[in-house]
């Protein structure tokens, strides 16, 4: 392991090495999210982590939250298990495109609302979420504002200058195409963020209390400085390609995909039909087959890795109908090929058809 | 002491972090400089200090006070282990 020296916690050259994989691939995220200031980018092990410190280091007893009944688990168990501490809840109901409306989201926050959490796109139908719109009403009400970008980080521009988010989460290993078990959480200065865990940060060593700046703060024990040397490399590759070209192939790869699957007989399509309205994420269903089936067929024969089932956001099934069975998920990436999509469709016509 | 001119300036900042970024915009701004573990007798943070020549301290005030990243303290090596804490 060259490269695993403890950064902060020494001088020496790996230490060093680890710093400067840790502290690039930080430079490197604020430059992906169009943020001056890097030290707002706190790692964390996964998107799950970031959106419970997120959750937990915001919200105090008395306060009221404003969610969408197509979030993922990571924001509504922590938020249910807040509701436990005293925080209440309101969960809008989103349409059965899996799209939430903005006026609902403005009408249902309360003087106590102290945050509004939404996702950026769901996991299971891709559907994006006005979170402009939303963002504004909750800014104008002095509302705090999280937003779970799993599913766009890397995938579809976001640019922070201009998007007024208090907090955003998102892994390293979806659209940013970095390795397992990293993420990050994105605080914008000035929102009052209590520690989720505090500990060693290799600063202030003399003293017994938690760090109040950033990005230490929030970022206690040994960091994943090997995990974030993956990630460095990922976003480099990420900023010479540009998110914007990525976003405008994976629509026209979406594009594809919902013509050609709409034709086939026996497929029904979950979430927009538009890929403008959707991230690079498509859920379906064979009409009498079990997802999991689906999902083994498509492997099996012709080589293709699908999920199937509920996706861990069961409230997005509820809104889409899709409950208690789930559905098969397909998620076109930056290197997918118009070739691999075409070999897809043709799969799923013969696994529709019995074929 | 005997030397009045010290060769070294000695740059501490918050955290890792913060001396990371004081590196680049230093070495943005073509002040020479050098990334080096803290002197024990400097603090007890077991990190990274950044060492200047104290003729580059004007340049490096003025890169470093651009991006809001001054260092928490400032000390010239006065003779073997022996600093002195000045102001940036």
């Amino acid at each position: 392991m060259r490269r695993a020296g403890n950064p902060g916690r020494s001088g020496h050259a790996l230490s060093l090495r680890s710093a400067r994989d840790i502290f690039a691939a930080r430079e490197r995220l604020a430059e992906v999210f169009g943020v001056p200031d890097s030290s707002r980018f706190v790692f964390a092990g996964n998107a799950t982590v970031a959106l419970n410190q997120a959750i937990k280091g915001i919200l105090r007893p008395g306060d009221h939250v404003v969610t969408t009944s197509v979030e993922h688990n990571s924001v509504m168990r922590p938020l249910r298990r807040m509701e436990g501490a005293g925080v209440s809840i309101s969960v809008v109901q989103a349409g059965r495109d899996g799209i939430v409306d903005a006026k609902a989201v403005s009408a249902a926050m309360r003087k106590e609302t102290r945050l509004v959490a939404l996702v950026h796109a769901s996991n299971v139908s891709g559907s994006l979420q006005p979170v402009g719109e939303i963002l504004r009403a909750a800014r104008r009400r002095g509302v705090f504002t999280l937003v779970d970008a799993a599913q766009t980080a890397g995938s579809v521009p976001i640019d922070l200058s201009t998007l007024r988010v208090d907090l955003l989460a998102a892994s390293g290993h979806k659209g940013l195409l970095g390795p397992q078990g990293t993420g990050f959480l994105y605080v914008r200065k000035g929102v009052p963020l209590v520690p989720l865990i505090e500990g060693g940060t290799g600063s202030r060593s003399e003293n017994d209390r938690q760090p109040d700046f950033y990005p230490d703060a929030l970022e206690s024990g040994t960091q994943n400085s090997v995990g974030m040397a993956g990630l460095s490399v990922s976003l480099a590759w990420l900023l010479r390609m540009g998110v914007e070209k990525i976003r405008r192939k994976e629509m026209e790869i979406m594009g594809v995909l919902l013509d050609g699957m709409a034709k086939i007989p026996r497929v029904t399509l979950f979430g927009p039909r538009d890929p403008a309205r959707s991230a690079s994420v498509l859920s379906f269903l064979v009409e009498g087959m079990d997802p999991a089936e689906t999902g083994l067929r498509l492997e099996r024969r012709f080589g293709i890795m699908v999920r199937a089932g509920l996706h861990c956001s069961p409230n997005s099934h509820r809104t889409l109908g899709t409950f208690p069975e789930g559905t098969v998920r397909i998620s076109p990436g930056p290197f997918t090929t118009m070739k691999q999509v075409a070999l897809f469709l043709s799969a799923l016509r013969k696994i529709s058809s019995g074929a | 002491m005997g030397d009045s001119s010290p060769r070294e300036m000695i740059l501490i900042f918050r955290g890792t972090h913060q001396v990371m970024s004081a590196e680049k915009r230093l070495k943005g701004g073509g002040v020479p400089m050098r990334l080096i573990p803290v002197p024990r007798r400097l603090t007890s943070d077991c990190g990274l200090a950044i060492r200047i020549n104290p003729e580059e301290r004007e340049r490096a005030r003025e890169v470093l006070a651009a991006a809001k990243l001054l260092p928490v303290s400032a000390h010239l090596l006065r003779g073997e282990g022996v600093y002195e804490e000045v102001k940036f």
